[in-house]
């Protein structure tokens, strides 16, 4: 197995990970209770990497954050080189991709949170982020571990985002997923074997923590 | 001379409510529509269910923001609306300060008994923290629940955690919706006796509600009487059971006599 295209991909789903999580929180917070009128629209924008081909999300990523626009111009000056075909690319790319798997569970974990408990710590004198941190977050626990588990296995098995952002650059952006094809295209079959094992065992590896965790707090 | 009187009553009311609230999703809709101001102590709110008791409990914690009215507590106004669609003055359910216990005691699931009653003590160092803690502890006669997990406590023990983390926090008002319906009659008896004596030394008025009527009589010093989102009476015991005699009897399910 590709062994440097392994850990580039475990740290590209872990960076990316973390920085989901830390976006969705917040976001998946005004999602549960914002009254407002663009929620749906909102819900909307952030639900359309789950339909979207990789390659539109991609081509539209490549275009928006390319030298021909500002904010493109702008991220080339602050990292010193553009986004496309660099790591960083990919980081940005897996975050948009795996957005919807991170803000969704989040989401309707925050909502389901027992109203009676959040009015109880409102009246014992705890404002909304006190709220947050010390009912809400801890009682969505299990929503926490699925957005995390799910934005993780994601990320590591995405293809199209990562080859039309990325490229295939051994090292930089050749995640395993691109190693996989490039294994098949070269007709080594036993390493494209035991790559796709591996890929398979994290998915259902992240599944069954997933459903062990759900089940545990059914009893609780 | 009447002039002099209400000035009288006004500087002595802990509380001043005057509430107008249409529940739009409540089926035929249920309209809230009452004004009163409570200076004793005790006050009891007695009613059937349904009559609007507790969204008014909620609308004075600043748990429900009613359609238009004001809400002053210890003279200090806390909401005011006209008409309009936002209020004019809004203090959140945070900054209010009033300590409400309901029948759902909302116990945090997630902390120790201990941490549920320190959840609102956060500025005290921890030694004192944990005496505190056991103090009320053992005011609502749960001490020997200091370690226990939620999941492990039964419906009253619950009840008694929440109302030690109630008084936790300070309260300047205490607000009870039915604090004591999981609990049997000595240990109802106990813990009111209990609550009324912290309240008293600590100068905290009480609120109430309660639909039974044994209850209502012997726990208020003044008592309001509401029916379908109105007031019907208030007053002393003596004055209220006079007057609302009929009507207290037929909620009894006994007929005027």
């Amino acid at each position: 197995m590709d062994t440097v295209a392994l850990f580039l991909t475990l740290r590209l789903a872990l960076i990316t990970t973390i920085i989901l999580l830390l976006l969705a929180i917040p976001l998946g917070y005004w999602l549960a209770f914002t009254h407002s009128r663009w929620k749906t629209l909102v819900q909307a924008v952030f639900a359309l990497p789950l339909v979207l081909p990789p390659t539109v999300l991609g081509f539209y990523l490549l275009v928006f954050l390319g030298p021909q626009t500002a904010l493109g111009r702008s991220i080339s000056h602050i990292l010193g080189h553009p986004l496309a075909f660099s790591f960083a690319g990919l980081v940005v790319g897996s975050v948009i991709y795996s957005f919807p798997f991170a803000v969704q569970p989040l989401a309707s974990g925050f909502a389901a949170t027992d109203r009676a408990m959040l009015d109880a710590a409102a009246t014992l004198g705890s404002g909304q982020l006190d709220r947050m941190l010390r009912v809400i977050l801890p009682l969505s626990r299990g929503s926490l571990l699925t957005a995390g588990v799910l934005s993780f296995a994601h990320t590591i098995g995405e293809f199209g985002v990562v080859l039309m952002i990325g490229g295939n650059l051994p090292g930089v952006t050749r995640t395993l997923s691109i190693s996989l094809y490039d294994q098949v295209q070269d007709f080594q079959y036993a390493q494209a074997n035991r790559t796709a094992i591996f890929l398979l065992a994290i998915s259902l590896f992240a599944l069954t923590l997933l459903y062990s965790q759900r089940r545990r707090s059914d009893f609780v | 001379m009447s002039e002099l009187t209400v000035q009288h009553t006004a500087s002595e009311s802990w509380l001043t409510v005057h509430i107008g609230h249409h529940f739009r999703r409540q089926q035929d809709g249920f309209h809230l529509q009452l004004s009163f101001e409570a200076s004793a102590a005790r006050t009891v709110i007695f009613g059937p269910s349904g009559s609007g008791k507790s969204s008014l409990l909620r609308a004075i914690a600043g748990l429900l923001e009613p359609d238009a009215g004001h809400i002053q507590i210890h003279g200090n106004s806390v909401w005011q609306r006209t008409s309009g669609k936002h209020s004019l003055l809004w203090v959140p359910a945070e900054k209010r300060r009033v300590g409400l216990v309901l029948q759902n005691p909302a116990v945090f699931p997630h902390l120790t008994v201990a941490r549920n009653v320190a959840y609102a003590m956060r500025r005290m160092e921890k030694s004192e923290q944990k005496k505190e803690v056991l103090h009320l502890l053992q005011l609502v006669e749960a001490e020997s629940l200091v370690d226990r997990w939620p999941r492990e406590l039964s419906g009253g023990q619950l009840q008694r955690v929440a109302i030690a983390r109630t008084l936790a926090a300070e309260p300047r008002v205490l607000l009870l919706d039915e604090p004591f319906a999981a609990l049997d009659g000595r240990s109802r008896q106990q813990l009111s006796a209990n609550l009324q004596e912290w309240a008293r030394t600590h100068h905290v008025p009480i609120l109430m509600v309660t639909h039974n009527l044994e209850e209502a009589f012997s726990a208020g010093d003044e008592i309001v009487v509401m029916h379908e989102g109105h007031i019907t009476a208030q007053g002393g015991p003596q004055a209220v059971l006079m007057r609302e005699r009929d009507r207290l009897l037929e909620s009894l399910g006994v007929g005027p006599c």
